[in-house]
């Protein structure tokens, strides 16, 4: 993990933001951490009133400081580009977050305790934003998830070099005050799963449970060496010397072009692979990873095969020998915005490939559907009203990728602090489950 | 246009080959540390105060601390430096070795004694090693010695009877340096002169504190969990330096030749004093923060100015500024002007909007659509604070408008 500013390089920066009157960072950020407000608390010296801004607002302020795409969002209409560049605000966010633990302040502290019980389902970050806030209200707080600890995508879907799990593990901490109980290794995905809820006095639910389940071109194939990014990930941030010893020396295939497919070719680079080839369909203008990910992924040696479509792969033995592609180009924009891959006909080949890792989408966990009856839209998330989060289920509320899809993290704290603004309506008004 | 400016200059009858100086400080404390100034381009030192080896000086630790602002590193500096912690005969041999080495360059030797006999004693010993001039220390702020430094400066008589008595015994001119930290320095500066002085220096620093620990409550330098109210000096000083110099340099009775100093790291604050008055200038925090090199660019920077100004000779410049130094009683007020932008280099801060609205007319309102300000020409009262704060450099403009122009009244609530 890159190293951050010292609290003394943060305020060096924050010295350059002008201070504005109606500041556009504030207004760019989904989650609503006001990057306006603590820089210039820093500005002013307000060191603890700075830490108190980011981690009242944004309970993952320190992961969304290492992780959250900045030059689209806060940084993008930072008034300083104008003189020279952007305000770096996610790294004096993160220097801020990272000086709390130094200096061992937290501004956290759970509300007067008002009786009522919620049920959070997931413990990532909008299970968590969402947690934390119902505390701060004084409600008795539940966490279930599946895993054996806390963070979610954050404590397993991103790898080392990007983000340290003990830097999660850390932030995880500031939620203790809070007295947030946990219940891990815990999924909620039987049938009785929500009557039971009800019947242990729960007066609402949050279900922040992401996509879990690897989209693949080839499911259900048990080939040796193919992975979904989800495995890979979640055991490349293990201690699973398998998955190492897998890659290692190899010649590795990592299909698709988002930050995830990034995620994973600079894995297996870390992890010894001898060649990484990241196979997408479009152009590299088309693809979703950030600029500055498929820079940097470029500049540590991750070969590019763009405008490449995998067709199906090649096996010997019940091993995977290869990836077979037909060439593409760029056809008209689609229904993503994007320009289209039209494949190049007779333009088939084969590239040779011991590893493969998929990283072409998440789809919901099948189970999901079979514990929540509630409404699931076409693609198989939950649907929610888009005032209140609220499912078809009577106080049963629903945020982060579960609802509205893949997206950011900011996007799952977003909703998980309006979850519990709904929640703490929903109960205050007689509702319950 | 001149493309050689003499930047030599005259000081009570000694000849710089420019008119830089060390001032009496750490950075003027050895010969060897002289010695590379002089190679780095400085005209001449005040050597550090050198005393009599019965004072026994021991110097506190630490003995500084930096006051910053922002990521500006040391705008200020806050000292309880002491005089020459030296053996006398020790400074005596460098003085007089420097003369050797750089006769070309000017060694003034800043001396203070605690006694007729002590202040004659030094500067007779000064002289006779090879001193160009002498500089009468009455004014370090912080002794740790009773009856001497700036309890002298205060002291007129005290003042006037220590230079005569250093009269007495040398022929090199003398200079007095004076201590800022009184109402109207003219005053002790005539008790100078009426003692014999020759030139007066100033200022040294000024009683400050500059900080103060949040944990242990001690005043800054903490020396040894005590703090001390003591010198403070740099380029947050300078306005207050200036205007010492200029009351001195506009006042006839006096009349003598001023070394000036406080806060000079830039060609152009060297400049400054030479406009307003000083012959010579003299820097120790400029050097403290950055080290002798800064010279280089000082004597360039003033050498290309006085090419483009067409001036043929420094001694042109001292005190050049000072006929349009008045009383605020003598400005013109019928003469108005108001703040004019620049908008199409505006980048929509809103800094100007907030200052107006806090600290000036409310002549700006806040177009939040376009996010720019918009303004109310009839309501501004030229304060200019909002170019201050205007991050863009040159964008907001004071335009003088025509007489009988009116400004609104600021409404009644």
């Amino acid at each position: 993990m890159e190293k951050g500013f010292d609290i003394g390089q943060a305020m060096n920066e924050a010295n350059r933001c002008l201070l504005c009157h109606d500041a556009p960072c504030s207004k760019n950020c989904p989650a609503g951490t006001d990057p306006a407000k603590f820089i210039k608390k820093l500005r002013f010296k307000n060191i603890t009133g700075a830490i108190r801004t980011v981690k009242t607002n944004n309970i993952l302020g320190g992961a969304c400081g290492v992780l959250c795409p900045t030059a689209r969002l806060c940084e993008k209409e930072c008034v300083s580009k104008g003189l020279d560049k952007p305000i770096q605000i996610g790294r004096i966010q993160r220097a801020l977050i990272e000086h709390s633990w130094k200096i061992n302040f937290s501004p956290l502290k759970k509300g007067e305790p008002n009786g009522k019980k919620v049920a959070v389902i997931g413990a990532g970050p909008a299970g968590l934003a969402c947690s934390a806030q119902l505390a701060k209200d004084g409600f008795e707080v539940a966490v279930f998830d599946e895993h054996a600890s806390a963070g979610g995508v954050l404590g397993f879907g991103v790898p080392n070099h990007r983000f340290d799990n003990k830097f999660l593990e850390r932030e995880l901490e500031d939620l203790k005050g809070l007295g947030v109980r946990f219940k891990f290794n815990t999924p909620v995905k039987t049938k009785d799963a929500f009557s039971d809820l009800k019947k242990d006095g729960y007066n609402a639910v949050f279900v922040g449970v992401g996509l879990w389940n690897a989209t693949s071109l080839k499911k259900g194939a048990a080939l040796e060496g193919l992975f979904t990014s989800v495995d890979f990930l979640e055991a490349s941030k293990s201690d699973d010397k398998k998955v190492k010893d897998v890659v290692k020396g190899r010649r590795v295939a990592v299909i698709g072009g988002g930050s995830v497919a990034i995620d994973c070719a600079e894995s297996c680079l870390e992890l010894g692979a001898s060649d990484v080839y990241l196979v997408y369909r479009r152009a590299f203008q088309q693809m979703p990873a950030e600029l500055d990910e498929r820079v940097s992924a470029q500049m540590s040696g991750v070969q590019f095969l763009l405008l490449n479509q995998p067709l199906d792969y090649i096996s010997k033995a019940g091993r995977i020998a290869g990836v077979r592609l037909v060439r593409t180009e760029l056809g008209p924009v689609d229904a993503t915005g994007r320009r289209s891959p039209v494949e190049v006909k007779n333009s088939e080949w084969t590239l040779s490939a011991d590893v493969v890792i998929e990283a072409i989408g998440n789809e919901p966990d099948a189970m999901v559907k079979e514990a929540i009856p509630a409404k699931f839209t076409g693609r198989g998330l939950l649907n929610v009203s888009d005032e209140t989060l609220e499912t078809s289920m009577k106080g049963v509320f629903a945020g982060g990728d579960i609802a509205r899809g893949p997206a950011l993290i900011v996007n799952a704290i977003a909703d998980g602090k309006k979850a519990a603004a709904e929640i703490k309506k929903f109960v205050n008004g007689g509702g319950s489950l | 246009m001149t493309s050689n400016p003499n930047l030599a200059v005259d000081f009570c009858g000694v000849k710089f080959k420019n008119p830089f100086m060390l001032s009496s400080s750490p950075v003027s404390n050895t010969g060897e540390m002289v010695g590379r100034s002089f190679d780095a381009g400085w005209g001449g030192v005040a050597f550090k105060t050198v005393t009599v080896d019965r004072a026994h000086i021991i110097h506190p630790s630490p003995r500084m601390e930096g006051y910053h602002y922002g990521d500006q590193r040391l705008v200020g500096l806050q000292n309880v430096e002491q005089v020459s912690d030296r053996k006398l005969k020790d400074n005596l041999k460098d003085i007089s070795q420097l003369k050797k080495r750089w006769p070309d360059h000017v060694v003034m030797v800043s001396i203070m004694g605690f006694s007729n006999e002590e202040w004659r004693m030094l500067a007779k010993a000064s002289e006779d090693s090879g001193a160009d001039l002498l500089e009468l220390n009455f004014s370090c702020p912080h002794m740790t010695i009773e009856g001497s430094g700036y309890k002298v400066g205060q002291a007129f008589h005290l003042l006037e009877q220590y230079t005569a008595e250093v009269r007495k015994v040398v022929k090199i001119p003398i200079v007095a340096k004076m201590t800022p930290n009184i109402t109207d320095m003219n005053e002790p500066a005539l008790y100078a002169k009426k003692g014999g002085a020759d030139a007066i220096a100033a200022i040294n620093t000024i009683r400050g504190i500059a900080s103060v620990g949040l944990d242990d409550l001690v005043p800054s330098p903490n020396v040894g969990g005590k703090g001390a109210i003591s010198g403070y000096s740099g380029p947050a000083v300078k306005p207050v330096a200036l205007r010492f110099i200029a009351e001195m340099a506009k006042n006839k009775e006096l009349g003598l030749p001023i070394s000036g100093m406080g806060g000079v790291e830039t060609w152009i604050d060297a400049l400054e004093f030479i406009l307003l008055g000083a012959t010579t200038v003299q820097v120790t925090t400029g050097i403290i923060h950055y080290g002798y090199g800064i010279i280089e660019d000082i004597l360039e920077g003033l050498t290309d100015y006085m090419v483009s100004k067409g001036v043929r000779d420094i001694g042109e410049l001292v005190g050049k500024a000072l006929p349009n130094l008045h009383e605020t009683s003598e400005f013109n007020l019928k003469r108005q002007g108001r703040a004019d932008y620049d908008m199409t280099r505006c980048i929509g801060c809103g800094q100007c909007y907030t200052v107006c609205q806090d600290a000036g007319g409310q002549a700006l309102t806040w177009d939040a659509a376009k996010r720019r300000p918009v303004m109310d020409e009839d309501k501004c009262l030229s304060c200019m604070v909002c170019n201050f704060v205007c991050p863009v450099e040159g964008m907001i403009k004071y335009k003088e408008m025509p007489l009988g122009w009116k400004r609104k009244d600021a409404p009644v609530l």
